[in-house]
């Protein structure tokens, strides 16, 4: 497998002359998962709205303090002398392949600069893709038979807006108050909502009958409709009715989200700037070693029958739930201790204060060690894109969850 | 009248042996009867008190010790003019000595005090001084240049002269500091000067000049002859230049005190050979004629432990230069200069206070206080 020549795309993104057409359909369809086969509307040359874009923005005055006050972003040219800059670059230890000036564009945010040349929209697109697709390969091989909904939780916990946005508060990094180009470049810009708005749920979605708040919402279609976290997500429009709608009224948007568009475009920068390897190390020194205890993400409401279930599936003997142990059994603190049992192997172990209660926690518990298993020595998909990779192996991906 | 002074005050009083405490002697105070043990007019006489007690211990009339154990005082004894008994005594042993040791004279001066003051030599003046005619004395003339250099190409221009005349004074073997003698030489005999070549990595002052041609080697020779035996108060600039005018023809000749004096080294920019910078100043004699000579043209003062530290012309000429350059006296011109901190990205050096204001500007929350306070009418 060859590796792709970075270097060129690279230099497109640096530089505010080239053309970002290939990228600029990216965000417009920021957000929008492409696994589902309804394609979003096909690009044509006619919606490409970089000829429309109008060019003085991108086409900085020189520097002087009165223009400087009329940009709505710091200049390219200000990154060099940014000692805030420059200090993130070299607490996050990036690449010095990355310059400051790709960090300072990662650090705008579309709200603050709209001309997508300038804002971090489009490196935000790259790691938002980079990252989801990396945890969710990791969370898929290290833990085969997940439940659907412990996924998207886990996924959330990985890589979710939440977590990007403490990521960024760790790294130091400030928040300018209003973006401008007399702005420091060392601080995140964007444009605030105003104090007091309420923020709506998301709307036009791809959903049908989504005004029908009260029917149920099934997980499997949610895989379809949502998000990679399962939360609702705005559906395809024409692109050049959102890009009107888009510079009618840029509104602002959270700290939150910011903030985790800001690591997303580090990661889509550093990818450009270094490669793969060095976007993979940073994924797993930053994202991964966080630590995430998944058996606490589950959430059984009837531990026993999903317990009977699967092993009817499984083609197991029924499960039988006999005590171990006991103490106390006319006292006020009774304490039961109970096994549950698919013929001769016990499948789950738990104690509780009644016989249901002691019943139901070991079905929990062999519910948790069917789902939390993981095989030994994973290997993701993408570790094939190294060189010298070793033949592939097909790992074990189970059926998934019991269907009640 | 001051402490010090009263005590002083004794020997005015007369007699040194009848001592009376100074507050007692100025009768500034009532003096109470008490105040008369004091008064030890007792003690001093021959047949005192205290004199008879020690006469009567000893069993003696002339008892060993001093005469009067409490009576002088340490003052008295500096200040105070011999007692009459021991002027009697010493006159009776030793006459001779006593008169030379007491004048102070060299033998062989006869010293004869004056009755009057005709015929004394006048010292200061009585009055009327201003009206007085200047004398030679109250001529000031400063021994460096009125401005001082400050420019790279005069100061080895400078250095060069100094390092060339001194190099003559060695070849003609005349005192080195003679040259300090003439402080600006004429026209001619600097371009003379600034045509002749130094050696470079010579060692020896005697031999480092290579001479343009024998004749301004002639030249250069006559001259320098003339200002190495001339004594100090008789070498007079003007006499040095006449005599080179009538040696030596050169080429035009402008008024030394018309505009080309004005202008340090008659307009050269710099000098034409380097070679001087490497001439050692190990010996002593040398080094300090040098080091006069180019003070003296430079107008630049070298203290006694950079003198001790420098070894060569090329050192002493470094020390002016970085005099001139001298260290920031601001912090943040310091570090602005500091090229490890410059290098560091994440540093950034301000040459002003930073204040909120820049704060607020950086974060870009100034221009929202701006227009807050220009929609409330309380900016302009």
């Amino acid at each position: 497998m060859k590796r792709l020549q970075l270097q060129r795309w690279s230099s497109s993104v640096l530089s505010a002359q080239a053309r970002t057409g290939g990228r600029l359909q990216h965000r417009l369809y920021n957000g929008i998962r492409h696994q589902s086969t309804a394609s979003p509307a096909a690009p044509t040359a006619n919606d490409q709205l970089i000829e429309e874009e109008p060019l003085a923005p991108s086409i900085h005055p020189p520097n002087s303090r009165q223009s400087k006050y009329q940009l709505p972003s710091p200049p390219v040219e200000a990154a060099r002398e940014s000692a805030k800059l420059a200090a993130l670059h070299a607490r996050l230890y990036l690449p010095s392949r990355l310059p400051l000036e790709t960090l300072a564009r990662s650090l705008v945010d579309a709200s603050a600069d709209p001309n997508p040349k300038f804002n971090n929209e489009s490196l935000a697109t790259l790691g938002h893709d980079l990252l989801t697709h990396y945890t969710s390969e990791y969370l898929i091989c290290t833990y085969p038979r997940l439940p659907l909904t412990v996924i998207f939780a886990a996924m959330y916990a990985y890589v979710g807006p939440k977590t990007l946005a403490a990521m960024a508060r760790e790294w130091g990094v400030e928040s300018a108050a209003a973006p401008g180009g007399e702005v420091d470049p060392g601080y995140l810009q964007f444009k605030r909502i105003p104090p007091g708005a309420d923020l709506k749920p998301v709307t036009g979605t791809a959903r049908p009958h989504e005004d029908q708040a009260h029917w149920r919402k099934s997980i499997t279609s949610s895989v379809v409709y949502d998000n990679e976290f399962g939360d609702p997500v705005k559906g395809p429009k024409n692109p050049s009715e959102q890009s009107k709608q888009d510079a009618q009224n840029i509104k602002g948007v959270t700290a939150e989200q910011a903030n985790a568009t800001f690591v997303r475009a580090v990661m889509g920068a550093i990818y450009l700037h270094a490669g793969r390897p060095a976007a993979k190390r940073f994924f797993e020194q930053h994202f991964l070693s966080r630590h995430l205890n998944i058996s606490d993400l589950f959430n059984f409401s009837q531990p026993a029958r999903d317990l009977s279930r699967l092993c009817a599936r499984e083609n197991f003997e029924q499960p039988v739930a006999r005590i171990i142990s006991e103490t106390g059994r006319k006292s006020r603190h009774p304490v039961f201790v109970v096994g549950i049992y698919s013929g001769q192997d016990k499948l789950g172990e738990g104690a509780g204060a009644s016989l249901l209660e002691a019943r139901s926690r070991a079905a929990v518990a062999a519910l948790k060690g069917w789902y939390l298993y993981s095989p030994l020595n994973v290997r993701v998909p993408s570790s094939m894109e190294e060189e010298g990779a070793a033949p592939w192996k097909p790992v074990h991906v189970d059926l998934g969850e019991v269907i009640v | 009248m001051r402490p010090s002074l009263r005590l002083l005050n004794l020997e005015v009083q007369g007699s040194r042996a009848l001592y009376v405490c100074s507050v007692c002697r100025q009768e500034a105070r009532p003096r109470p009867i008490v105040a008369r043990q004091f008064l030890r007019h007792a003690s001093s006489n021959a047949d005192s008190l205290s004199e008879r007690v020690r006469r009567k211990i000893w069993g003696t009339d002339n008892p060993p010790g001093l005469k009067d154990p409490y009576g002088e005082s340490l003052l008295e004894k500096r200040f105070g003019k011999p007692k009459p008994q021991q002027q009697e005594e010493s006159q009776v042993e030793e006459t001779d000595e006593l008169a030379e040791s007491s004048d102070g004279l060299e033998p062989g001066v006869s010293y004869e005090p004056a009755t009057s003051w005709h015929g004394l030599e006048r010292v200061g003046h009585l009055g009327g001084w201003s009206d007085a005619p200047p004398s030679e004395a109250d001529t000031y003339g400063s021994f460096g240049p009125k401005k001082k250099l400050y420019k790279k190409g005069p100061l080895s221009l400078a250095a060069h002269q100094a390092a060339v005349e001194i190099s003559l004074m060695h070849a003609l073997n005349k005192p080195l500091t003679n040259v300090c003698n003439v402080v600006e030489h004429d026209k001619s005999v600097f371009k003379m000067i600034w045509q002749t070549k130094i050696l470079p990595n010579s060692t020896n002052w005697g031999e480092a000049l290579e001479y343009r041609n024998e004749n301004a080697k002639k030249s250069l020779f006559y001259i320098f002859e003339q200002i190495g035996s001339a004594q100090p108060e008789t070498a007079k600039p003007a006499d040095e230049n006449a005599e080179v005018e009538e040696f030596e023809d050169f080429e035009e000749f402008e008024d030394p005190s018309g505009a080309a004096s004005k202008q340090a080294f008659f307009g050269y920019q710099d000098a034409r050979f380097k070679g001087f910078l490497t001439l050692p100043l190990t010996d002593p004699a040398t080094k300090f004629a040098f080091l006069k000579r180019f003070s003296q043209l430079s107008g630049h003062f070298f203290p006694d432990n950079i003198v001790s530290q420098i070894s060569t012309v090329k050192q002493a000429v470094d020390y002016i230069q970085g005099q001139l350059h001298p260290k920031p006296k601001k912090l943040a011109e310091h570090l602005e200069n500091n090229k490890r901190l410059q290098a560091m990205p994440n540093i950034k050096i301000f040459s002003k206070r930073q204040t909120t204001l820049h704060r607020d500007d950086e974060m870009g929350r100034r221009k929202i206080i701006e227009s807050e306070l220009r929609a409330r009418g309380l900016l302009e």
